[in-house]
């Protein structure tokens, strides 16, 4: 099957857009966490979150207009136009029928409810602008980054919640190998939401503070926003045209728990089944993975769940593979963040750095591995695995690896 | 890559008919299941009335599903029953069987009331419970709990192309060698959000009739249900010596989007996709026996439809019997294509295509009928249209050893 590398990474994130400021900042250890701004939590008993300051998309946007869309889309298309003009591409140079876009989300474009709400509140229901109603519906995200670039091949959202990122990735990767796309922009986004903030606050998994996976003391996620898109392309066109690759996609291992909507399968035996099949799917053996880009959300049973399943998986050899989680800087972005972390895993390939797991002052013993507490690390990582887990019990493995001529 | 996949099995729930049977029963009685509903203050859409999940799912853990997830879960039960896959009861044993599920709204109506409720009594009352059910993957989750289907779980939003895509989606992950079974197809709940978005975007029929093609066609009748087909590999199916269903054969699918929610009217995504869809199949358009249409009463989107079936078509068109079923089930949005492909199945099945509900005669373009119509062949096209780009055909026939 044909090979799929990554030639273009676009990012908007809480600690800043472009791939220079989001990898310098990831390490140098750079926090988004901050008080929220974008609503009032006085009546929530944590104020933290990861938002994207500051941001505005009109520059990124030549066709569609901010004001006409929805805040996810917003990010959505800033990042996917970011990952074409990393990649040395203009839209007009694309392929528009080669190309396709999957793109990963938690809520979509939640503040169209939010908003419709609001005005029921006040108004009624009938007082709802038209309009609104037809810009909800999470596949239009993509859509709307086809409109911006001209794309006409696949063209769909997966909304597989905190996984979703690495799912959309994923298909990106199947639809180049397997002949139907030349290239992809392939990613995830979320904007921030009082519905996730709030579902997440009353669950008790919101910590007031920082995000510190992995840590004993550590008190939970940090819910965030933002978008990272991939642009995939086939091996041998982007070594024509001369292309950087950051890396190459080898495989995607997923399972399902089939457990409980909320919690992990308390044995971490999805999780495992993910990575395996991610493994087997990448034709590498369990002694060539050198880093482990974490889940690592910094609530008490995730950490310790994957901590689990990297254990058992792995021997006596887990506690000698850097594992990180970059959720300590970046809060979770939901359907953005585990293609944030495969952004950073490209990165990772390319420099030869791993970044570091931020706040991590005294290691949880019950979790017991390497987790880059505090300062990046250069390991020239050669394979490597990007976990995510999302309600639903979805669990996805993507498996990246430098790419050598 | 190349191994053919076979359908082993259906679910299928909608205002048409809850299990193949009734549904293909009320399909071919050319009736329509539009009715006013009080739910919606009298709006006429296509409902499941009366919504009863326990003979599917018994009684335990159903307060956690909502609308979506109960229906995605009782066409899951049907379509493992169906396939002779029944229950996946231990957590460890079993193969893992996949789930892909394409929707356009998920729990739209979950996440609105959640939202609400944390509005009207603050966020420190809300139900952490009902959170769950807030994430678009809500119903593909919950499904996959209750039938431990442990195997792939993806949940796909392309518009109304979602119902194909989903299946194109699951039959890559058993090409690919991640599962080799997945049940996939779609879900639609309707809710008062989703009854107000087709009112809001002018969609809605004023005269409460969905009349696909018809040159007096006013809109569309909302609807919802859920349909899934068990798809496994060649080589899993034959393990079990069942004898399949159908095959899949080509899928296409083209992104022409010029805005989110209007038709264009020239087309070319749905020329482009069905062509796509035969070439992949290796057939000329003559050797298709019958169409299933995407037409939903809509003025532009079945003019757009219309068009694109002569581009591909030709002077062939004339001659192949077209159904249009949402005439019946209403717009079932996510769950349309799959129902879509039922409804072609059903057809190479009894080699004759249903009535389109409430047709009179009336249509210019394709040749639709209030009587069910022999068909020769062994192909049909499925077409699941969007009005924000996304369009999408499969090819399917009767699985032949």
């Amino acid at each position: 099957m044909t090979r799929v590398v990554v030639t273009g990474i676009g990012v908007v994130t809480p600690i800043g857009s472009g791939r220079e400021t989001f990898w310098n900042g990831l390490l140098g250890g750079v926090s988004g966490i901050r008080r929220v701004t974008s609503f009032d939590t006085s009546a929530y008993r944590v104020h933290n979150g990861a938002e994207v300051l500051g941001f505005d998309a009109q520059p990124y946007l030549r066709r569609l207009t901010a004001a006409m869309i929805g805040r996810t889309s917003q990010l959505a298309v800033a990042a996917g136009r970011m990952a074409l003009f990393d990649a040395g591409l203009e839209a007009e140079q694309l392929d528009g029928r080669r190309t396709g876009v999957s793109i990963g989300t938690t809520s979509g474009e939640p503040l169209y409810v939010e908003a419709y709400n609001n005005i029921r509140k006040v108004d009624g229901a009938d007082a709802v602008p038209d309009e609104m109603m037809a810009r909800y519906p999470c596949h239009v995200i993509p859509v709307h980054i086809a409109m911006e670039l001209g794309i006409h091949g696949p063209c769909l959202t997966i909304p597989t919640a905190c996984a979703a990122g690495n799912y959309a990735i994923g298909y990106g990767f199947d639809l180049i190998r397997t002949g139907r796309a030349d290239m992809m922009l392939s990613g995830g986004a979320d904007a921030f939401s009082r519905i996730t903030y709030m579902g997440f606050a009353r669950l008790g998994a919101i910590a007031p503070d920082l995000c510190q996976p992995f840590d004993k003391d550590r008190k939970g996620m940090v819910p965030g926003e933002g978008a990272a898109i991939l642009l995939l392309e086939r091996l041998d066109k982007a070594q024509e045209r001369n292309a950087t690759i950051y890396a190459e996609v080898r495989g995607l291992g997923v399972s399902c728990d089939a457990h409980h909507m909320t919690a992990p399968h308390p044995s971490g035996e999805g999780a495992m089944r993910a990575m395996t099949a991610a493994m087997k799917e990448s034709n590498i053996a369990r002694e060539e993975v050198d880093y482990i880009s974490a889940h690592g959300t910094g609530t008490i049973t995730n950490d310790r769940v994957e901590s689990l399943a990297v254990s058992a998986l792995f021997g006596s050899r887990a506690a000698r593979i850097p594992m990180s989680s970059i959720k300590s800087m970046l809060g979770h972005t939901m359907g953005a963040a585990s293609a944030m972390e495969a952004a950073a895993c490209c990165l990772a390939l390319s420099t030869g750095w791993v970044p570091p797991t931020i706040n991590l002052e005294k290691p949880d013993p019950e979790c017991g591995l390497d987790y880059v507490p505090n300062e990046a690390r250069r390991i020239y990582p050669r394979i490597v695995l990007n976990n995510a887990y999302a309600f639903g019990g979805n669990n996805a493995s993507l498996c990246l690896a430098r790419h050598e001529d | 890559m190349n191994g053919r996949i076979a359908v082993t099995g259906v679910g299928v729930i909608s205002a048409l008919g809850t299990g193949l049977e009734e549904f293909a029963r009320n399909l071919q009685s050319g009736k329509s299941a539009a009715a006013p509903s009080a739910r919606f203050g009298g709006v006429t859409v296509a409902e499941i009335a009366d919504l009863n999940p326990q003979p599917w799912l018994g009684s335990k853990g159903i307060r956690a599903l909502d609308r979506s997830a109960r229906l995605l879960a009782i066409a899951a039960k049907m379509a493992l029953d169906d396939a002779g896959l029944g229950q996946q009861d231990s957590e460890s044993g079993g193969a893992d069987i996949g789930l892909v599920c394409g929707t356009v709204l998920g729990s739209l109506h979950s996440i609105a009331s959640f939202d609400w409720s944390g509005l009207a009594e603050g966020p420190a009352w809300v139900n952490p419970t009902d959170f769950a059910n807030t994430v678009i993957n809500a119903p593909a989750g919950q499904a996959a709990i209750k039938h431990k289907l442990r195997g792939v779980n993806s949940t796909i939003c392309a518009g109304l192309a979602s119902g194909l895509l989903a299946i194109d989606y699951a039959a890559d992950a058993l090409r690919l060698g991640r599962a080799s079974a997945v049940l996939a197809g779609g879900v639609e709940e309707l809710c008062d959000e989703s009854v107000r978005g087709f009112s809001a975007t002018g969609a809605l029929s004023p005269a409460g009739i969905a009349r696909p093609f018809a040159a007096n066609r006013d809109g569309v009748v909302p609807g919802e249900g859920s349909a899934l087909l068990m798809l496994e590999t060649e080589e899993a199916a034959g393990e079990r010596s069942r004898a399949p269903w159908l095959e899949l054969l080509g899928f296409g699918c083209f992104q022409d989007a010029h805005s989110i929610n209007k038709f264009d009217l020239r087309g070319e995504g749905a020329s482009e996709a069905m062509r796509q869809a035969l070439e992949k199949s290796a057939i000329a358009p003559e050797q298709v026996a019958c169409i299933v249409s995407s037409a939903s009463g809509s003025r532009v989107g079945d003019e757009m439809e219309a068009r694109a079936l002569e581009r591909v078509f030709g002077k062939h068109l004339g001659k192949i019997p077209v159904c249009a079923p949402k005439a019946a089930f209403g717009e079932a949005m996510g769950a349309a294509g799959t129902l879509c492909a039922v409804v072609a199945g059903l057809s190479l099945q009894r080699q004759e295509i249903p009535p389109t509900a409430g047709f009179a005669g009336d249509s210019a373009h394709v040749w639709l009928s209030s009587e069910s119509l022999p068909i020769s062949g062994e192909y049909a096209l499925i077409n699941a249209l969007g009005c924000d780009g996304n369009n999408a055909s499969l090819v399917i026939r009767l699985w032949k050893t």
